[in-house]
Formats: structure tokens, C-alpha cells, sequence
């Protein structure tokens, strides 16, 4: 079977979501893979449960939209009950903000992030909290490689906010280290 | 090669400026807005013409002018923007204007769900304006087809003078993927020829070649029935049945031609799939999952959808016994395809605003194989 990686991120509309699937499905491209992704649009993006999805793969992708996320990266409740049942049963992973306390599904494993927390206390900007997650999601999934995250937050991310997004990123990355053997099988 | 990460709308803009388009005409709508904005930027930068028009019918009939001035010229919309538009398709039909009409599908009827998915308007788009006439559509299943089909557009559009109208769906112009660019694309300019008639021709194609106002030529141009030299004959029916048989004969007689199609496992396959547009992934990947289990199952994809591939028969191969046509409307391609065969032809329809995935049409597929 060929290698494909499924990611859904998903949030409350605001949170930086569909930003920071741009940014993981640019790094995708950047690595030379083959990616598809689509997020939330309208209403839904700027407010309610918010979600963008990303399917990376080594060849051509067939059907373009997530049919079960070997990942889930959760930034708000509602979103999070709204797209956990895409996860892939048994071995999808679910890395969530710890700002809310996910109600655990059995088979699936789950490490929490203090992505918001960390942003406030860090950076002093809670919007930094999407690159946090992604950077940390990148740190212990690999599903994309770091340099090219690195490369695809300095096209995306216009000049005046680019440091402070480079720190998030680093920040991820160091959460991502720590967090790695919190990861807890249900 | 080139390599690019864009979504489908954006894709559309690229091709039409690989095809040579420099003008563009439109009135915003969900879910197609991205390539007017896009454009508009473009076109800044390459030194196109850019009109935002006050609706849908000043900006098609806007781009009819502007092909009739020389240029390239294109607009984009969805469902309730295309019905409006249905008179300036019929006009430029009847004129012999080339142009490129984008239809982003959403779901309808009406204004319907703006950023909801549908292939909603695939008969809208062939019987939209009054009269027989013909059209060409295409539908792509990419984005790298949607650049594609973008460039053939036009190129069909010039070669047939004829609306070329590009059927893609909201799932296909948010799509965000990986295209590549090939650097040496064939593209067709129309052709002219100084003093000839530009409604009437001796060319065993049927198309006659197209004056420019402005290149001084006495051109003369109306939707009313005319004879070769653009002159009403409103009243001579010689001169209507001649008009209105070319109009049609100059697509339908070159339709083989005209028309591209893509199979898969056709040689033993007893059940096909026939699909179209983004259902066709959805189609694709029910078709090798099945495969993959040893069932005899194929699919063909319409990358044309009008002219329809009549010769439908042909394409199926010998032993097809269910042709079975998933789509995010009630029927509209599967009412087609009843026309052209004498097998079991089952229809899957999905109109809730949701693309098609998979599994469903796995599980439909198994009451047959």
C-alpha cells in the first residue's frame, strides 16, 4: 500500500486553522509530495467548528479528502466532537490544545499540547497557538520535515508577523520533544 | 516542468492566461469568486483587461464584444450567475463568438447553498437558451485538469467559434494540489481571413473564419437569423435551416474530435462506472478498492460531457452488463447515457451539498458485482 498520510486540523473558526493547514500542506509540497487539501470556507471559517484537512502521499492521490486521519489535531472542544469520528480507529493519533480536556475514545492514542497556554505565557499572543500545535504535531508525527515547515511559514506568513511565528514554531518544536513520551494509548 | 500548489479556481486564472486570455468581464459569486479576484490581480500584472460589470448578463455579453474586438476573452460564475448568463451563451452560439464560460457548480436550484457542491447544472448548460444549438463542455476531475481543460477551452473556442463552457464544482475550485507545468503547450488562435464571409463557409469543418472589428473589415454581427455575410433574413426559412443545421453540424460533425474521455479496466469489466468531474475520484478509488478484491469492474470518465459521447456503446467494452453513474445531481448524466445503450443503467445521486465519498459508492456497487 502506498504511504498516505491523512491530517485534519480543526478549531473554532478565528483560531488560525485554515492558516496552519496552508502552512502544513505547503511544507507537504515543498517536500515534493504529492498533497490535496481543503478547509472550511465561509461562515463556518470565520466562527463554529472549523476544520482544514490535508492528504499527503508519495504518488498521485486518488480521492483528495481525508477518509480516516492518521492525525487530528484538535484546538477547541466542539470541533474536536465534531471530527473525531474521522479518525482512523485503532492507531489514529489525537494531539490536542490542553486548554480543554478531550473525552478520550478508546483505540486511539492522545498527547495534549499547552499551545495556547505557552503562547500567552511566551510569546504574549495567543493567535501564535496554531503554529505551536502544528510545529509540535510536526516535532512527533514527522509528517512533513521540519525545514520545509520552516520554509513554508516564511512564504506564508507576511514579514511583520514572521518572527513572532518562527518562535511558535520553535516553541512546537520544543513541546513536541517533551510532549513525545506523554503520548498515551487509550 | 514547473511546479505549482493552487487550488482549482486559481488554476482556471493560469490556464487562461496560458491560453492567451486578456480579457475578463464578471460579476462576483461563491463559490467562483477566487478566479475574478485572482485574475484581476493577473491580469495587473501582465496587462489584461479586467471589467467587474454591474450582473452576470452585462458580463457575459461583455465578453462577447471583447472576442469580437480580438481578444481572448472569459467570465466565471455559478449556478444562479449561469442562468443569467443562458441568453449570452445562446447569443454567442448563434453569433459564432468564441469565448469561455466558467460554471463553478454549487448546490441549487436558486441561490440554493452558496458553498455547498453540486454538478447541478449539466443540462442547464446544453439547453440553457433557446433553440438548437450546440456547445462544448468540459468538466475537470483536478486541479491540474482544471488548468488543462482551461487552455482546451479556449483553444476549442477558437477552433469551433463556439461558448466553451468549463462545468467544474465548488470541491474542485477550493481543492488545493500539486500541478505541473509542461512548457511547450500547443495553443489555437482563431482563424482570419480578410474579405471572406464570417457566417458561411465552403470548409469541410463547417467554421468559417472570423473578421476583428477594428482591422477594417465591414463586419456586421446579430443574434437575429442571418445569411453568411452577418445580413437578417428573418423571414427566409432557406436561409434559417442553413444557419441552424451548420451551427450544430460544425460540433456534432467533429465530435470525435472534440471529445476526450479517460478508461479503466474496461477488457473484462462487466459492471462500469461512469463518472465525471470530482465525483470521478470518489469513482476511481471505489473502482480499485474493488479491483483490488478480483471483482470485474471498470469506469469510464467523460472529461467531455457535451457534446455527449454518443458512442458510448463503443467505449464500454463487450461484456458491460450494469453501467452504473454516481453524481451530485438527480440523474442528469445518467438520463444521458439511457439514451445511448440498451443495458441496466442505475443512477446514484447525492444532492445534499456534500461530495460523494467512496464508500458510498462501494456499498452501492456490491448489490451489483
Amino acid at each position: 500500500m502506498v504511504p498516505i498520510k491523512q491530517v485534519i486540523l480543526c478549531g473554532f473558526g478565528g483560531q488560525g486553522i485554515v492558516l496552519a493547514g496552508t502552512i502544513l500542506s505547503q511544507a507537504a509540497f515543498n517536500d515534493g509530495k504529492w498533497v490535496s487539501s481543503t478547509d472550511s470556507y465561509g461562515a463556518a471559517a470565520r466562527g463554529g467548528a472549523c476544520r482544514a484537512e490535508v492528504v499527503i502521499s508519495e504518488r498521485p492521490i486518488i480521492f483528495p479528502y481525508v477518509i480516516a486521519a492518521d492525525t487530528l489535531i484538535a484546538m477547541y472542544q466542539t470541533a474536536y466532537d465534531k471530527y473525531i469520528g474521522c479518525v482512523k480507529p485503532g492507531e489514529g493519533v489525537v494531539i490536542y490544545d490542553e486548554r480543554f480536556v478531550p473525552e478520550e475514545m478508546k483505540g486511539l492514542k492522545y498527547v495534549g499540547i499547552p499551545a495556547s497556554r505557552t503562547a500567552l505565557e511566551e510569546l504574549n499572543n495567543g493567535m501564535a497557538a496554531n503554529v505551536i500545535i502544528l510545529s509540535a504535531a510536526v516535532e512527533m508525527t514527522d509528517v512533513v520535515s521540519k525545514k520545509e515547515l520552516k520554509s513554508a511559514i516564511e512564504e506564508i506568513i507576511p514579514e511583520r508577523l514572521r518572527e513572532l511565528n518562527l518562535k511558535a514554531m520553535n516553541i512546537g518544536f520544543r513541546l513536541g520533544r517533551t510532549k513525545s513520551n506523554h503520548i498515551h494509548q487509550r | 516542468m514547473v511546479r505549482y500548489y493552487l487550488s482549482g479556481n486559481e488554476a482556471i486564472v493560469e490556464g487562461a492566461i496560458r491560453a492567451g486570455c486578456r480579457y475578463y468581464a464578471g460579476y462576483p459569486i461563491t463559490p467562483s469568486t477566487e478566479i475574478m479576484e485572482r485574475i484581476s490581480i493577473r491580469f495587473n500584472e501582465i496587462g489584461g483587461v479586467f471589467m467587474q460589470m454591474e450582473d452576470e448578463i452585462a458580463a457575459i455579453c461583455s465578453v462577447i464584444g471583447a472576442s469580437w474586438a480580438g481578444a481572448k476573452a472569459m467570465t466565471a460564475t455559478s449556478g444562479p450567475g449561469f442562468s443569467l448568463m443562458q441568453e449570452g451563451i445562446g447569443y454567442a452560439a448563434m453569433t459564432e463568438t468564441p469565448i469561455v464560460v466558467v460554471d463553478v457548480q454549487r448546490a441549487g436550484p436558486s441561490t440554493g447553498q452558496a458553498t455547498r457542491v453540486a454538478s447541478g447544472d449539466i443540462m442547464q448548460a446544453k439547453w440553457g437558451s433557446s433553440g438548437d444549438y450546440q456547445v462544448i463542455a468540459v468538466s475537470p476531475w483536478s486541479v491540474q485538469e482544471a488548468y488543462e481543460q482551461t487552455i482546451s477551452a479556449f483553444n476549442l473556442a477558437e477552433k469551433y467559434r463556439v461558448p466553451v463552457l468549463l462545468l467544474t464544482e465548488e470541491a474542485i475550485g477550493h481543492l488545493r494540489e500539486r500541478i505541473d507545468v509542461v512548457k511547450d503547450i500547443e495553443i489555437f488562435n482563431r482563424r482570419k481571413k480578410p474579405g471572406a464571409a464570417p457566417f458561411g463557409t465552403e470548409e469541410r469543418d463547417g467554421v468559417p473564419p472570423m473578421p476583428t472589428f477594428g482591422e477594417g473589415e465591414k463586419a456586421l454581427v446579430t443574434g437575429s437569423t442571418h445569411d453568411s455575410y452577418g445580413f437578417r433574413r428573418t423571414d427566409d426559412p432557406l436561409v434559417q435551416d442553413r444557419l441552424v443545421s451548420r451551427l450544430n453540424e460544425k460540433i456534432i460533425n467533429n465530435r470525435e474530435e472534440i471529445i476526450d474521455y479517460e478508461d479503466y479496466y474496461l477488457e473484462d469489466a462487466t459492471v462500469v462506472v461512469i463518472s465525471y468531474g470530482f465525483t470521478a475520484r470518489s469513482s476511481l478509488f471505489a473502482v480499485e478498492a474493488l479491483r483490488a478484491e478480483g471483482r470485474k469492474i471498470g469506469m469510464l470518465r467523460l472529461k467531455t460531457l457535451w457534446p455527449f459521447p454518443d458512442s458510448l456503446k463503443r467505449n464500454i467494452g463487450a461484456r458491460a452488463n450494469v453501467l452504473f453513474v454516481p453524481e451530485m445531481n438527480k440523474g442528469q448524466v445518467a438520463g444521458e447515457v439511457r439514451k445511448y445503450v440498451s443495458c441496466q443503467v442505475v443512477t446514484f445521486t447525492q444532492t445534499n451539498g456534500e461530495v460523494i465519498y467512496p464508500d458510498a459508492i462501494i456499498e452501492q456497487l456490491r448489490r451489483y458485482l
